[in-house]
């Protein structure tokens, strides 16, 4: 029997290390999703919550490092896979299309490798913006703090900026593709069949992939919209 | 030459038990010094190599197609016989055996068919253990069905791709045994002629089909598993590449070709639609248990099908056997469309077509029944020929589908050269002037798996092991440069006409003259056209591209220049038997009802033809070979 | 009487390996619509042959659609445009008059040209020859109906098992894999009481080979199932991946 790192080099295991990093992945987009809809809570909600995740000391450099992997293990696995893919076929055809029937290609499943690309260029950027962005300080007495960042300001004076508002919605657009044919993709590479429960799954995906993304697009569009005083925020 | 046919003495039953007894073995420790060519992949060829790699002698495979699991065994529909008796329906292997020589219209060896019988239930184990999906009933056992008229369900089946499977099982143990490295395997190489040294067997001489080059191997025994010769009528059911070249060239070099005129039709096919078609398409026969076979009653009736009156149509097959039908054997089947079609009544563009009609099952059963039985039949004739059987009848000719004649075998399945052997469609051996359904799989595999295992071991044990003379021998050199000369020849003959334009008249000529019906006179003629063609072949052929690379129409065209010999031998075969028996039918031997009449007195042989020399006619002496029946009794076959 | 029709064709040419291969135009009049396409190219071939230029290679056999010698792909498509067929299978009343038609050869690494439109497709035999196979001894296997199998699993494994080898799915795979196949012969052999002895030893084996053979990654675009022509589904890849995470996982 192969030894384990041998598995995970092989194609099957490189497409199910995809699949799993990907449903690991697309859990965290629903943390992340609920996290960040408490800007639409009380006016400290969302500073608790990012206060908590910060408090959390060495545990969150775990989480974050694990996330960080998943992230990574993910890119590069679509990366190599894409490269493959120019290593097994040199000479593209003349012309190429479809067959479609049981076809999954798609706008969504041909992209993969440009969102996806996308998606990693705006990890970067979306992590030192927020992540490490200035911040003033304030107090949140609910946890007894006087020294919590103010990102709930950050975050409404940024998305009140056309370039900042607009360039995440287009990201997150261009995420529900990803998403579409990665929430089925990652099923069947761990092994779904291709049958009617996996129609219903294609289905599924596309539904969570727009539902989810429209929640993180929602908070952008509201706050450039309502030049962040509409009635969903309070103060 | 003499015959002999080594058939064991004793009771037909023990045969083939007190042989394997009396036979030589090869010790495991020589085993691995001999070396077997084995020339063709299909059920014969692959079964005999792995069999041969699996027993521990080293084996070198040849095949035209690009992989071995090509091989046209893999076209194969029906099923597989077998004497397994599952159903309890009072099958046995003497009855397998006795409806097998009976369909063979008494025209094969009793001990071989009877062999064949006994070992058809190994060969349903062992592709069981290999993993071929046989179809099952629900209780977890094999099913069988009812084939061919046969009177008892003892066709085994994987619903219509049964050849595939059982292919795809022989392959796969073969390619378990180049794992190994006891088999090298040579896909994409022409054997070109077989090489002899002091009378043996020792050897080929091949073209490997991408670069050119022609390569002599050496070996202690070579098997030939090349299938049938039915191309030489250009269309019919066989693959496009399927040839007699293998066979031939042994033929030209001391192996005797039997019974050549035994060609089988069959009569359910996709008829002909232009000059440009290349090959036939076969439906299988199960499709008359409800269609109607009918013709027009009126000449040159050139109205839709659906609009001609009950009355105005012709059902001739059951006009004419009111017993049987429409499930007349294959052979009747088809010389009964021809006929009706040579009297002007046939149907289509070409007119060479009759309907086969399912208006009343359709109003009989429903149209659900119908496709249930047979939707996938339906959709195939559809997708071919572009017409809805479900709203008119379909149309149908018969096409040359097997051919029964084959390189001479005795009991080992040994030509007449020592070292050679010739299995499956390849010899001549078991079915005699007509195959029964599903038993071409089935003589297939047990020559590959059961068979020539063993014998090859008698002819072996008596060879020194290890014994070489060298590729550099004359023989090889010899051989290689006549194989080389041809090539050249061909290719600078740089004519006017294609290949496949000579192919064509040579078909023609060989289906109008040596096909469904046979008359000396006929025969006569086809003779001096072949040869006349012949002579055109060889000053006017145009052969394109070069010789060091990959040239399809090169392969052609030394394929078809020895379907021009074998057309010729057929046609002698042929004019030399004169009765009318299974599928060889003389037009001047028949009953007053116009069926055919054999002549045991005088034609219970096998003819056995030694070629002598080619000199603008082919020269060939004939060797009988009486064939005695001890253990049945003949009889006139009839279907009234 | 049957339609007759122009079609305006271009081909690879390509004269070996190494040669850099080109495309050629030729225009057929008098396509007959009851042709099948292998025949329309046979048809083109006499014709070139007879005006003295070189014909161009592709590869056919049965011409029934059961071989799988035939791997064309026509318009991008391999074997053409209709479902579930093998391009000897595809007629030509598919076609209009005046159509344009491409036709190329199947483009893989591990498919390299032998010469126009033929392909070397013997990284298939290589991945058989790993595994695609039952370890039984010829002329020893024991009664048939010893070992039951449940009616659906053997329905099942001769559907994976009906796969013709033809590489189409590779030819339309975007990356260029061999999953379709080797998953198709993983799933008919473990699928079966026969097979399953050997699954896991099978399915590490055959799936290392298509790797060392050049394919590509399965990217589940299911592309190889809308071209396959005996409709060979994806379920195969899914049985080969099942297959493989549990010998991976639970070893010997």
């Amino acid at each position: 029997m192969p030894s384990f790192i041998k598995a995970l080099n092989s194609q099957v295991g490189r497409k199910i290390m995809t699949g799993i990093t990907g449903i690991g992945l697309m859990l965290f987009l629903i943390g992340h999703l609920a996290g960040n809809l408490t800007i639409f809570g009380e006016s400290d909600a969302f500073n608790i919550y990012t206060y908590t995740l910060e408090s959390l000391g060495p545990l969150l450099y775990v989480i974050e490092a694990g996330l960080a992997f998943f992230f990574l293990y993910h890119a590069i696995l679509g990366i190599s896979i894409w490269r493959q893919r120019k290593k097994a076929r040199p000479e593209g055809y003349k012309k190429y299309q479809t067959k479609g029937g049981p076809s999954h290609q798609s706008l969504a499943s041909r992209s993969m490798i440009i969102s996806g690309s996308v998606i990693l260029l705006f990890l970067v950027f979306h992590i030192w913006h927020f992540k490490f962005g200035p911040t003033e300080t304030i107090a949140l007495e609910s946890v007894g703090t006087t020294e919590a960042r103010d990102l709930r300001a950050l975050v409404i004076a940024e998305f009140q900026k056309p370039l900042v508002a607009f360039g995440y919605i287009a990201v997150l657009a261009l995420a529900i593709l990803h998403l579409a044919h990665g929430a089925w993709s990652a099923f069947t590479s761990l092994g779904m069949k291709h049958n009617q429960t996996s129609k219903k799954v294609q289905i599924g995906a596309y539904i969570f992939a727009i539902v989810l993304m429209l929640g993180f697009i929602f908070i952008p569009l509201y706050i450039f919209l309502t030049g962040g005083e509409g009635s969903l925020i309070a103060y | 030459m003499k015959l002999d046919s080594k058939v064991p003495g004793g009771p037909l039953e023990q045969k083939w038990d007190k042989h394997l007894k009396d036979i030589n073995l090869v010790a495991p420790n020589n085993k691995r010094k001999y070396e077997i060519i084995v020339v063709g992949t299909g059920l014969a060829g692959g079964a005999a190599a792995a069999s041969f790699a699996e027993l521990g002698y080293n084996v070198r495979s040849f095949c035209i197609q690009d992989s071995a699991r090509r091989a046209h065994s893999i076209a194969a529909q029906g099923g597989i016989n077998a004497a397994k008796n599952y159903p309890n329906d009072g099958d046995s292997i003497w009855r397998l055996f006795y409806d097998t020589i009976k369909g063979g219209d008494y025209r094969s060896r009793e001990s071989n068919v009877y062999r064949l019988a006994q070992v058809s239930n190994e060969i349903i184990d062992q592709a069981v253990a290999q993993g071929v999906p046989f179809a099952r009933e629900y209780g977890g056992t094999l099913a069988n069905r009812s084939f061919g008229g046969a009177q008892v369900s003892r066709t085994f089946y994987a619903r219509g791709q049964t050849g595939q499977q059982l292919l795809l099982g022989a392959y796969q143990a073969m390619m378990r045994q180049v794992h190994t490295g006891k088999i090298k395997y040579h896909p994409r190489h022409e054997m070109l002629d077989v090489v002899v040294i002091d009378g043996q067997a020792r050897g080929i001489i091949t073209r490997d089909l991408v670069s050119g080059e022609l390569n002599r191997y050496e070996a202690d025994a070579v098997v030939l598993a090349t299938g049938g010769y039915g191309n030489v009528f250009y269309l019919s059911t066989n693959a496009k590449n399927s040839n007699v070249t293998a066979a031939w060239r042994a033929h030209k070099k001391g192996a005797a070709f039997a019974n050549p005129c035994y060609v089988q039709v069959h009569p359910t096919c996709i008829p002909v639609s232009g000059d440009y078609q290349s090959k036939l398409t076969l439906m299988s026969e199960s499709l008359r248990n409800d269609g109607r076979v009918w013709v027009p009653r009126k000449k040159g009736d050139d109205r839709h099908p659906n609009d001609i009156p009950e009355e105005e149509r012709y059902y001739y097959l059951e006009e004419r056997y009111p017993a049987f039908g429409n499930l007349v054997p294959r052979d009747v089947a088809s010389r009964n469309a021809k006929m009706v079609c040579d009297d002007g009544l046939g149907v289509g563009e070409t007119g060479l077509a009759v309907y086969l009609d399912f208006r009343d099952a359709i109003k009989r059963d429903g149209r659900d029944t119908i496709e249930a039985k047979y939707g996938n039949l339906f959709e195939m004739y559809e997708n071919i020929a572009g017409e809805n059987p479900y709203k008119q009848p379909m149309k149908i000719y018969p096409a040359v589908h097997y051919t029964m004649g084959g390189l001479w075998v005795d009991y080992n399945l040994q030509t007449t050269i020592p070292g050679l052997y010739a299995a499956g469609e390849a010899n001549f051996s078991d079915h005699g002037a007509n195959r029964l359904g599903a038993s071409a799989l089935m003589q297939g595999l047990s020559d590959g798996y059961f068979v020539l295992p063993y014998t090859i071991g008698d002819y072996l044990a008596k060879q020194e092991p290890g014994k070489r003379y060298g590729t550099d021998h004359e023989a090889f050199a010899e051989a290689e440069n006549a194989a080389q000369s041809k090539i050249d020849k061909l290719l600078n003959v740089n004519g006017n006409r294609t290949i496949i334009d000579f192919h064509r008249t040579l078909g023609k000529i060989v289906w109008d003259k040596i096909g469904i019906a046979r008359n000396a006179e006929g025969l006569k003629s086809a003779i001096e056209e072949i040869r006349e063609l012949r002579e055109e072949f060889w000053q006017n052929v145009k052969v394109p591209g070069e010789k060091n690379n990959y040239n399809k129409y090169l392969e052609f065209a030394g394929r078809v220049a020895d379907f021009f010999e074998l057309a010729e031998l057929m046609a002698q075969d042929a004019l030399d038997r004169e009765e009318s028996a299974g599928c060889h039918l003389r037009e001047e031997y028949q009953t007053e009802e116009g069926e055919a009449l054999r002549n045991d007195e005088e034609y219970s042989y096998v003819a056995a033809w030694e070629y002598k020399g080619l000199n603008g006619k082919l020269e060939e002496q004939l060797h009988k070979e009486n064939l005695e029946f001890e253990f049945v009794e003949l009889k006139q076959r009839s279907y009234k | 009487m049957s339609k007759e029709m122009t079609i305006h064709l271009k081909y690879w040419k390509q004269n070996g390996p190494n040669d850099a291969g080109h495309f050629e135009e030729y225009t057929l009049d008098n396509v007959n619509e009851h042709m099948s396409f292998l025949e329309m190219l046979d048809v083109l071939n006499e014709e070139l042959m007879l005006a003295d230029k070189e014909p161009v290679e592709f590869d056919y056999d049965c011409r029934e659609g059961i071989c799988g010698s035939c791997n064309l792909v026509i318009n991008g498509q391999a074997h053409g445009p209709k479902a579930r067929v093998a391009a000897c299978q595809l007629h030509m009343r598919n076609y209009k008059d005046g159509d344009h038609i491409t036709i190329e050869p199947p483009r893989a690494a591990a498919f390299p040209v032998i010469k126009d439109l033929v392909v070397d497709r013997s990284a298939f035999d290589r991945i058989i020859e790993a595994g695609g196979y039952v370890s039984v001894k010829t002329g020893s296997a024991g009664e048939a109906n010893a070992i039951l199998v449940e009616k659906e699993k053997a329905d099942a494994a001769f559907d994976y098992a009906t796969c013709i080898g033809c590489g189409a799915c590779v030819a339309a795979c975007p990356n260029a894999s061999a999953s379709l196949f080797t998953g198709a012969k993983i799933a008919h052999l473990n699928k079966l009481p026969q097979g399953e002895v050997e699954r896991k030893n099978r399915v590490v084996a055959m799936v290392d080979q298509m790797k060392e053979e050049g394919f590509g990654d399965c990217s589940n675009f299911a592309e190889c199932e809308a071209v396959c022509p005996v409709g060979i589904s994806i379920s195969a890849i899914a049985e080969m991946r099942r297959d493989y995470m549990k010998a991976a996982l639970r070893g010997d």
